[in-house]
């Protein structure tokens, strides 16, 4: 086995040959096409590029990497890749998912062995050194799933366990066996609070797959205020939501665009569900404040519009990624663990 | 030349800061300066003010700050320059929209805002507060739409009125030959962006506008403007050009 890999800028560089193939092949979410890369590279602080590890020509692994800037410079987008060299600035990578954050943004060839892991992960990282420069001080995997730990841990490594994600395994034939197997009190309300949202006239639910009625940038808003208000995390390498990604996401088939709409058109909720053969995300969940004039339980609403898909479609499981555990596991979702392997620049590339 | 530093330096800083303008140029394009070669540019990578409707928050820098349009930004440094209006004076912006003075006046001048409509109803106060100056002696420059400074002209004594300063205002896309001494070029989004010179030309704000030629128009920036970030809007038909008595940038119609 030769492994050769390669660090693609989607800003600057075609999609890697053979990329859409990987994706089927191990089942990647929509948010991994190449297209939506770029626009996302476009418009962040800490843009995402993609590592492509290859056996020959066939790629075996794949990650995303996050740029980073150290958090205390002034915010600003990242220069443009025709004039970036490597550079000896102070730089860390991130492998992470700006967009699933329940998720590995490191992805290997099912059929890959642990010990071709290793070297995938190896191959990687040089590739993330030659691309950064001699400022790279270090990589971080996050999140990464438990059985994933080993192949990324060696000696002067770091790991350590996350929050965990939430996911909601399918194992009903109908919304009513879902409903049954919740507590009677939280059955009760959801049902409650849909017949109420179903008999609100001023109130407008829209929901469909590839939608192109609303308005990117508007929705954009609702997010970044979501995010904002909620704190958002401490040194968050992501940047704020972009509508011209948005744009191109809610156009895609596999995601389904959730709406709340007051009766003079004010955009009270949204959600974007991504659609997979398997694993389905409830990806964005937004609202309004009750204080902005927001409405209170829609979010069960949204729960049980995106449960209805995983069972109807028998997808088997529903993710819903981090935080509110106790409220979605009044919903039974279980938790999932994710861990951090932290690696310094010393073991970057090392056995 | 300086004025031209400037705006590169403005363009550069908002492909790297403000979210609209990211979107706008690394999807779009930007030319002269070209952002990133190869991309051609729709309308050199300029905007139509009906895009930037809803999107104010967008004109806001990474770092934050403020996002409010103020219709009457550059008022005090333009009136300054062209009618010599300083401390003592007063200015009394006649606008049905607005709603607050304006917040760059030379220091000493006092400033009010008036609804042409409300004369004698709501602004009756500020209204009395104008026309006790005027009798005082004391200069009152009366910044309007002709319509709305014949008005308040129309609602004071003959005599008081005489005495007052009018600088009616222009939309950008409306420089005529100048019928009067005094007139501003002034916009809702950029705000107050130049005035009638004496030379009889349209002379520009240029520490603070730049104005870029482009297929779809004029295109003005504002140099100084950190947030909300305005940069290539597009206002009108004209033309950057020279003033050969004053040597400064003006708008040629
Ligand atoms: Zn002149």
């Amino acid at each position: 086995m030769t492994l050769t890999a390669r660090v693609h800028d989607p800003r600057a560089d075609d999609e890697p040959s053979g990329w859409a193939e990987f994706g089927a092949r191990c089942g990647l979410h929509a948010v991994w096409d190449y297209g939506l890369m770029r626009l996302e590279a476009w418009m962040s602080r800490n843009p995402a590029v993609l590592g492509v590890v290859r056996d020959g020509d066939r790629i075996a692994a794949a990650a995303t990497v996050l740029i980073c800037r150290p958090w205390w410079r002034k915010p600003r987008y990242a220069s443009t890749p025709t004039t970036r060299t490597a550079c000896g600035w102070p730089r860390w990578a991130e492998v992470y998912t700006p967009w699933l954050s329940g998720y590995p943004a490191v992805v290997f060839d099912p059929d890959l062995t642990d010990d071709g892991r290793r070297a995938a992960v190896r191959a990687f990282e040089r590739a993330v050194l030659r691309h950064v420069g001699p400022g790279l001080m270090g990589i971080t995997y996050s999140p990464v799933y438990a059985d994933t730990v080993s192949v990324l841990n060696r000696p002067l490594c770091r790991t350590w366990r996350n929050d965990p994600t939430t996911v909601l395994p399918n194992e009903w034939s109908t919304e009513d066996d879902w409903l049954a197997t919740l507590s009677k009190a939280r059955r009760t309300s959801i049902r409650r609070y849909a017949r109420k949202i179903d008999r609100d006239p001023t109130l407008e639910v829209r929901e469909g797959w590839g939608r192109t009625d609303t308005d990117p940038h508007e929705l954009a808003t609702l997010i970044n205020r979501h995010r904002a208000r909620l704190g958002g995390l401490p040194r968050d390498p992501r940047t704020a939501v972009a509508g011209a990604f948005l744009a191109e996401l809610l156009r895609r088939k596999d995601v389904r665009l959730l709406t709340y709409r007051d009766a003079d058109g004010t955009l009270l909720a949204a959600n974007t569900l991504l659609d997979h053969p398997s694993s389905i995300v409830l990806q964005h969940w937004a609202a309004l404040a009750p204080a902005e004039g927001g409405r209170h339980n829609l979010y069960f609403d949204c729960y049980l519009r995106c449960v209805r898909h995983l069972i109807s479609a028998g997808r088997d499981e529903l993710t819903s990624g981090r935080g509110l555990v106790d409220v979605k596991t009044s919903l039974g979702f279980r938790e999932r663990e994710l861990h951090t392997v932290a690696v310094p620049r010393l073991a970057v590339g090392a056995r | 030349m300086r004025w031209r530093r400037g705006y590169l330096r403005v363009v550069r800083s908002s492909f790297a800061t403000v979210p609209f303008y990211r979107e706008l140029w690394a999807l779009g394009g930007h030319t002269d300066p070209v952002l990133l070669p190869g991309k051609a540019a729709v309308d050199g990578g300029a905007v139509v003010p009906s895009a930037l409707t809803g999107r104010v928050g967008d004109l806001v820098p990474l770092a934050g700050g403020p996002a409010d349009i103020d219709p009457w930004r550059g008022l005090g440094p333009v009136l300054a320059e062209h009618l010599a209006v300083t401390a003592g004076a007063l200015v009394a912006v006649v606008d049905p929209t607005t709603p607050r003075p304006p917040v760059d006046l030379p220091e000493g001048v006092r400033s009010c805002v008036l609804d042409p409509a409300g004369l004698g109803g709501a602004y009756a106060g500020v209204f009395d507060e104008v026309a006790n100056h005027l009798r005082r002696g004391e200069r009152v420059v009366a910044v309007g739409g002709d319509k709305d400074l014949d008005q308040l002209a129309a609602a004071l004594p003959e005599l008081l009125a005489h005495r007052l300063t009018r600088a009616p205002v222009r939309a950008p896309d409306d420089l005529p030959s100048p019928v009067g001494p005094v007139a501003l070029i002034a916009h809702p989004l950029l705000g107050v962006l130049g005035a009638l010179g004496g030379c009889g030309r349209w002379h520009l704000d240029h520490c603070r506008v730049y104005l870029r030629a482009t297929s779809a128009g004029a295109a003005y920036t504002l140099l100084r403007q950190r947030s909300p970030r305005l940069v290539d809007v597009i206002a009108g038909s004209g033309r950057p050009g020279l003033c050969p008595r004053h040597g400064t940038p003006v708008v040629e119609p």
